[in-house]
C-alpha cells in the first residue's frame, strides 16, 4: 500500500511537473518576445516583429500534417506605421496580459479579455477586434490561447471512466472521475488543462449533438462500448479538439466520430481530424488519425433512413468542399458524391424510426466493427 | 420663345397671364415675390451692364399694412444707376407684354420681354393699383409715370405723367402686390446676397419689411467686357426667324409722293432744275454710286416709265410683277390703271429684283448670319438643293420649311462667335469666393466656348473647400448668365453633374464643408421655364460641366491630399504620443524589468519631424 502510495505520489509529482514546465515554457517565450521590443526601444528604434501573414493566399495544405498550415510569408508589424501602431500596441498589452494570467494560473474568456483591456486604457472597438488579436498573439507564438489561459465560452462535454488531476490554482492534485456525473463534465479551462491520469476505455465516441450524447449515457455506450463520449456540440470548439488531442496522444485512444448525415456533418469530423483553415496558424488542434464512422450519404440508402432534402446551401457547400484538397479521396470524396447524388440527408435522431435505441443496438455496433477496418 | 408670341396673339392678355404665371414663376405670394424682385433687380442689372455702368442697385420691400397678416399686400421698389429709358418707350417697355429690347443675340440677363410687365400684371391683378415708373435718361429731367394695364388690349393705361429736374441718369420701378414675405424672406435675402457673388462689381442694397438692412457693396471695380450683339447662326434659327429675316431684308417700294420725289431731286443736284427724261438719267448714270437705295429704286422705276419728274407726280406704282415682267401703276390724269412691260436686259430690272424679290440664297447667308463666307454659302445651297442665286422673297412655304430644316443639318458651318457672351471672368469669380467664404482652398476655372444648337455658350465654375463653408457639401450655387437660381434645383443639370461625381474619388469624404459655384453663359440658356429656374440638359452643356467640374475635382483632390499628409503628419505624432508610451509601459513588466527602457528622446524627435512636415505640407496649400 505504502509503495503504491509513494508510486502514486511520485507519478502526481511528475504529472505537476510538467504542467509546471508547460508554464514556463510560455513564460520564457513571452519574456523573451518582451525583451525584443524592450531593447529596441531602449536603443531608440522603434519596435517591430515579424508575424505569418494569415491571408487566404498564405494558406496552405499540407499534406504530410494532413491538415491546413500557413506558409512562408511573414508580415512586419512596425510600431512606426501610424497604421499599425494601434493593433502593435494592442498586442503588446494581450501578451503582457497573457503573462499576468499564465503567471497567476487564472483563466478568462475572449470576452473578459475584451473588458480587461479597458482597465488598461487598451481600446477594443469591440469584441471580435479583440478576439483577431488574440489570433494574432497565436499566430505569432503558435501556440493555441488556452495556453495563455484565455478560453471560448462554447462548452462541449464528456463523459465515461477517465480520471483526471486538476492543476488550476485551488485544486492541485485533486482527482475526479468523468463517469461519476450522468449529465457529462463540461470541457472547461480546468479540464482541459487537467492532467489525464488514467482510463480504462479503449476508444472515443465524438457525437455532434447533445440528445444523442444523453442517450448514449443512459445506454451505457460507455460500459458496453469500453469508450468516453464527447458531445462536440456541432462544430468542436478548440478546446475539445485539444482534448480529443491529448486523449488520443497521452492515452492512445482512437476517436471516432459520429454526425448527422449530411455534408456539415461530414466536415464536422474532418475538422477534427485536420483543423480548419481559421486555425492554420496552429498544429496542436488536429487528430489526423480520427475516423468518420457516421452516418454516411450511403447509410441513407443501406439504412433506409428518413431523409429531409437538402437545401440550396448544403449544395453549395458540397460543390465547395469538392474543390478542398482533403476531399479528393477515399470515403471523403465518395461520400461527398453520394451527398450531392442524393441530394438528401438524414440526421442521426432517424433512426429512431427503428426504436430509440437502435441506434445504439444496432448501428453503433455495426460502425465500431467498420472503424477497424478504415 | 415664339410660340409664347404665337400663343399670345390668339388669347387675351390676361388669360395669357393666368396660364403661364405658374412658369413665369407667379404661381403664389411667396413665389410671385420672390419673382417680382428677381424681374426689377435683373433689368436694373441688365441696363447697367449695357451700358457699361458700375451698378448701384437699392432694392426696398414695405408692408402696406404691417399689422396684417402675411400674405398681404406690400410695395416693392427698385431704383438704379443706370440709364434709364426714354420717356416715349416707358409705356411700352413697362406697359406690355413681349416688348424687349434684349432680343438681339447677345447674353443678357433679361430674355423674353416678359418679366417686368409679368411683374406688374401680377401687382395689378392682386392689389389693383398701379405701377410708378421714374426715369432719367439724361441726368437732367426725370419722367414719372403712372401706368395701368389694359390687359384686354395689351396696352399702357398712362394715369399720369409728371416731369421734374433732377440730376442724375436712372429708372425707379415701384410696384405694389400681394405677397408673402415671411415665407419668401429666406429665398430673396438668398437671392440678393448670391447676386452680389457674380455681380462683384454691383453695390447692392435691400431695405426688408421689418426694417432690416442688407447691404453688399461691390468688391471689384472693373466691370468684365460687354458683349457684342452679332448675328445669329444658321444653327439657332427656326422658320420663323427666317421669315422674319427676309421681311426684314427686303426693301419696301417707296411711296413716290412729292416728299420722295423732293428727295430724289436733291440727291441728284437737281433741286432748282427741270430737266427731261433722258437727261435724268444720263445725270443718274453718273451719280449712281452715291445714290441711296430708295433713289436708285425711283430712277430705276422712271427708266421703265420712261417719265420725267412731272408725269411721275401724277401716278401711284401699284404693283411690280417680276416674273412677268409687268410694272402696273394707276394714271391719276386718266384715271385708271395701265400697265408697261420692263426690259430684262436693262441695268435698272436687276434692281428691282432685288428690292422686289429679296436678296439671293448666299447674299442672304453671308450678310445675315455669322461666320458665313461665299464659299460655305455655296456649299450650303447645293446641299439645301437650292440654286444659289434663288431670290429670298420667292420661296414658297415649303421651300423655306426645308432651309430651316437644311441649316440645322449642315455640318460645314463654323462654330458660333463667342464674342456674344459676356463671363464674369476667373479673377473676379475667385475674388467673390474667397470673400464670400473664406476658404482654405479655392479653384476657379473658364472652359473655352462651345455650343449647343448654334447657341453658343460658356461655363464658369469655381469649387471650394474650408473655411467659413458649412459641412454637408457639396452645396452647389448655380448661376445662369449672372442670374442665380434657387428654385425647382432637382431638375437641374448642375446638379446632375455633381450627383454623379463620385467624391469619394477625390479624396472628399463624409460631411465635407464644401461648394461649388457654377455660371453658365448663353445668348440662349435652355431654361426649361420661363420661370428661369432650371436649365435643361443639352447634351453639349453637360459635357462642358463635366470637363469643368472634373478640371476643379482634380484640383481639389491634391488639395485634399497635401492637406491629408498634413493631417496624417499631425495624426503620426499624436498617435506616437499616445501609443509609445504604452508599449513601453507593457513590454517593461512582460520583459520582468523593473525600469522603463530609454525612448523619450526618439519619440520626442520623432513627434517634432512630423509637426514640421504637417507645417511645410500646411504652407503649401496656403491654410491659414
Ligand atoms: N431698369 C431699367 N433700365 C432701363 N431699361 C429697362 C429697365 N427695366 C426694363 N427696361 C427695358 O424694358 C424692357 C422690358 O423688360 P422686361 O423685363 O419685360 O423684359 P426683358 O428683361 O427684356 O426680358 P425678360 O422677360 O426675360 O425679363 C427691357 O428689355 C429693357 O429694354
Ligand atoms: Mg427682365
Amino acid at each position: 500500500m505504502a509503495t503504491s502510495k509513494t508510486k502514486k505520489d511520485s507519478k502526481a509529482k511528475a504529472r505537476s511537473k510538467k504542467a509546471d514546465d508547460k508554464q514556463k515554457n510560455i513564460l520564457e517565450m513571452l519574456k523573451s518576445h518582451g525583451a525584443k521590443i524592450y531593447d529596441d526601444l531602449d536603443n531608440g528604434q522603434f519596435p517591430k516583429f515579424s508575424i505569418p501573414s494569415r491571408s487566404v493566399s498564405n494558406i496552405v495544405y499540407d499534406k504530410k500534417l494532413r491538415q491546413y498550415i500557413l506558409g512562408n510569408n511573414a508580415a512586419l508589424r512596425s510600431s512606426r506605421n501610424s497604421a499599425q501602431l494601434r493593433s502593435f500596441t494592442q498586442l503588446m498589452w494581450l501578451a503582457f496580459f497573457a503573462n499576468r494570467l499564465t503567471n497567476e494560473k487564472k483563466s478568462s474568456t475572449l470576452r473578459d479579455v475584451y473588458y480587461s483591456s479597458q482597465a488598461f486604457a487598451v481600446e477594443f472597438e469591440d469584441q471580435s477586434e479583440s478576439d483577431n488579436i488574440i489570433v494574432d498573439l497565436e499566430a505569432v507564438t503558435s501556440k493555441p490561447r488556452e495556453d495563455f489561459h484565455i478560453f471560448p465560452e462554447e462548452r462541449s462535454s464528456i463523459f465515461g471512466d477517465l480520471n483526471i488531476e486538476y492543476t488550476i490554482p485551488g485544486y492541485e492534485g485533486k482527482t475526479m472521475n468523468l463517469a461519476n456525473h450522468p449529465d457529462g463534465y463540461s470541457i472547461g479551462p480546468s479540464l482541459t488543462t487537467a492532467e489525464l491520469v488514467d482510463t480504462s476505455a479503449e476508444i472515443v465516441i465524438a457525437i455532434e449533438k447533445g440528445g444523442l450524447f444523453t442517450r448514449f449515457v443512459e445506454e451505457q455506450v460507455d460500459k458496453k462500448f469500453k469508450s468516453i463520449i464527447i458531445n462536440t456540440g456541432g462544430q468542436a470548439p478548440r478546446s475539445t479538439r485539444t482534448l480529443l488531442k491529448r486523449l488520443h496522444d497521452e492515452m492512445k485512444l482512437p476517436i471516432i466520430c459520429l454526425t448527422d448525415g449530411d455534408v456539415y456533418g461530414e466536415h464536422i469530423a474532418m475538422v477534427i481530424k485536420s483543423g480548419s483553415a481559421n486555425a492554420a496558424h496552429l498544429r496542436e488542434l488536429t487528430v489526423p488519425d480520427a475516423k468518420w464512422v457516421g452516418v454516411w450519404a450511403t447509410d441513407i440508402e443501406k439504412y433506409k433512413l428518413p431523409t429531409i432534402p437538402m437545401t440550396e446551401s448544403d449544395i453549395k457547400r458540397c460543390y465547395d468542399l469538392q474543390k478542398d484538397p482533403r476531399y479528393q479521396d477515399g470515403i471523403w470524396k465518395k461520400e461527398l458524391d453520394v451527398f450531392l447524388r442524393l441530394k438528401r440527408k438524414a440526421e442521426l435522431e432517424a433512426f429512431s424510426k427503428y426504436g430509440l435505441t437502435n441506434i445504439t443496438d444496432k448501428y453503433l455496433p455495426q460502425k465500431l466493427e467498420l472503424a477497424k477496418s478504415l | 420663345m415664339s410660340s409664347i408670341k404665337e400663343k399670345f396673339n390668339q388669347i387675351s392678355p390676361s388669360e395669357f397671364f393666368y396660364s403661364n404665371r405658374d412658369l413665369a414663376g407667379f404661381s403664389n405670394p411667396t413665389r410671385s415675390l420672390y419673382t417680382a424682385v428677381r424681374e426689377f433687380v435683373e433689368n436694373a442689372l441688365d441696363a447697367c451692364d449695357q451700358k457699361g455702368i458700375l451698378p448701384d442697385v437699392h432694392l426696398t420691400i414695405k408692408a402696406v399694412d404691417p399689422d396684417k397678416p402675411d400674405p398681404k399686400p406690400y410695395i416693392l421698389t427698385v431704383k438704379d444707376n443706370g440709364p434709364g429709358i426714354d420717356a416715349e418707350h416707358i409705356p411700352l417697355a413697362f406697359g406690355t407684354v413681349l416688348y424687349g429690347s434684349k432680343f438681339g443675340l447677345k447674353q443678357a440677363r433679361g430674355m423674353f420681354g416678359l418679366g417686368a410687365t409679368m411683374a406688374i400684371l401680377y401687382g395689378q391683378i392682386t392689389t389693383n393699383k398701379p405701377v410708378i415708373v421714374k426715369s432719367s435718361s439724361d441726368a437732367k429731367i426725370q419722367n414719372q409715370f403712372e401706368i395701368l394695364l389694359d390687359i384686354q388690349k395689351n396696352k399702357p393705361v398712362i394715369l399720369k405723367h409728371t416731369t421734374k429736374d433732377i440730376s442724375k441718369k436712372g429708372l425707379s420701378v415701384s410696384i405694389c402686390l400681394e405677397g408673402d414675405y415671411s415665407k419668401a424672406g429666406n429665398k430673396i435675402r438668398d437671392y440678393v446676397y448670391e447676386t452680389s457673388l457674380i455681380t462683384p462689381y454691383a453695390s447692392i442694397t435691400f431695405d426688408d419689411p421689418k426694417g432690416n438692412k442688407f447691404s453688399h457693396p461691390r468688391f471689384v471695380k472693373d466691370i468684365p467686357p460687354p458683349p457684342t450683339i452679332i448675328r445669329p447662326h444658321p444653327h439657332g434659327i427656326d422658320v420663323e426667324r427666317i421669315r422674319r429675316m427676309i421681311v426684314e431684308s427686303q426693301f419696301e417700294i417707296p411711296t413716290i409722293d412729292d416728299a420722295m420725289i423732293e428727295k430724289v431731286r436733291k440727291d441728284l443736284g437737281l433741286s432748282k432744275k427741270n430737266l427731261s427724261f433722258t437727261s435724268i438719267m444720263d445725270k443718274a448714270k453718273k451719280k449712281w454710286k452715291n445714290l441711296p437705295r430708295q433713289v436708285r429704286v425711283v430712277i430705276a422705276l422712271m427708266s421703265f416709265l420712261k417719265m420725267d419728274f412731272e408725269k411721275l407726280n401724277k401716278i401711284r406704282i401699284e404693283d411690280i410683277d417680276m416674273p412677268n415682267k409687268k410694272l402696273f401703276y394707276w394714271d391719276f390724269g386718266d384715271s385708271q390703271s395701265k400697265s408697261i412691260d420692263m426690259d430684262p436686259e436693262s441695268q435698272y430690272y436687276k434692281q428691282l429684283t432685288n428690292t422686289v424679290q429679296g436678296e439671293p440664297l448666299t447674299t442672304f447667308l453671308t450678310k445675315r448670319f455669322q461666320r458665313v463666307g461665299p464659299t460655305t454659302a455655296v456649299k450650303f445651297a447645293e446641299f439645301a438643293k437650292l440654286k444659289p442665286e434663288k431670290r429670298m422673297g420667292t420661296l414658297t412655304n415649303q421651300e423655306l420649311v426645308n432651309l430651316s430644316d437644311s441649316l440645322q443639318k449642315f455640318d460645314d458651318f463654323m462654330a458660333p462667335d463667342s464674342s456674344c457672351l459676356a463671363p464674369l471672368g476667373a479673377e473676379p469669380l475667385e475674388k467673390g469666393i474667397k470673400k464670400f467664404f473664406n476658404p482654405d482652398f479655392v479653384a476657379v476655372v473658364q472652359r473655352p466656348a462651345s455650343a449647343y444648337s448654334g447657341f453658343p455658350f460658356i461655363i464658369e465654375m469655381g469649387i471650394a473647400y474650408g473655411g467659413d463653408i458649412k459641412t454637408g457639401g457639396p452645396h452647389v450655387y448655380r448661376y445662369a448668365n449672372r442670374i442665380p437660381l434657387l428654385y425647382d434645383e432637382g431638375s437641374d443639370v448642375v446638379i446632375k453633374v455633381v450627383n454623379d461625381t463620385d467624391w469619394g474619388r477625390y479624396k472628399v469624404k463624409g460631411e465635407p464643408p464644401f461648394i461649388i459655384v457654377s455660371h453658365i453663359c448663353s445668348t440662349r440658356i435652355p431654361y426649361k421655364t420661363a420661370g428661369k429656374e432650371n436649365v435643361a440638359d443639352r447634351q453639349e452643356i453637360e459635357r462642358e460641366l463635366r470637363l469643368a467640374l472634373q478640371f476643379l475635382s482634380r484640383k481639389l483632390s491634391s488639395f485634399m491630399s497635401k492637406r491629408g499628409q498634413a493631417e496624417a503628419a499631425k495624426k503620426r505624432a499624436n498617435l506616437y504620443a499616445k501609443y509609445i508610451p504604452m508599449i513601453a509601459e507593457f513590454c517593461t513588466e512582460l520583459a520582468g524589468k523593473k525600469k522603463e527602457p530609454n525612448y523619450k528622446k526618439m519619440l520626442e524627435t520623432e513627434i517634432e519631424t512630423e509637426t514640421k512636415k504637417a507645417v511645410k505640407e500646411e504652407k503649401e496649400i496656403g491654410n491659414k
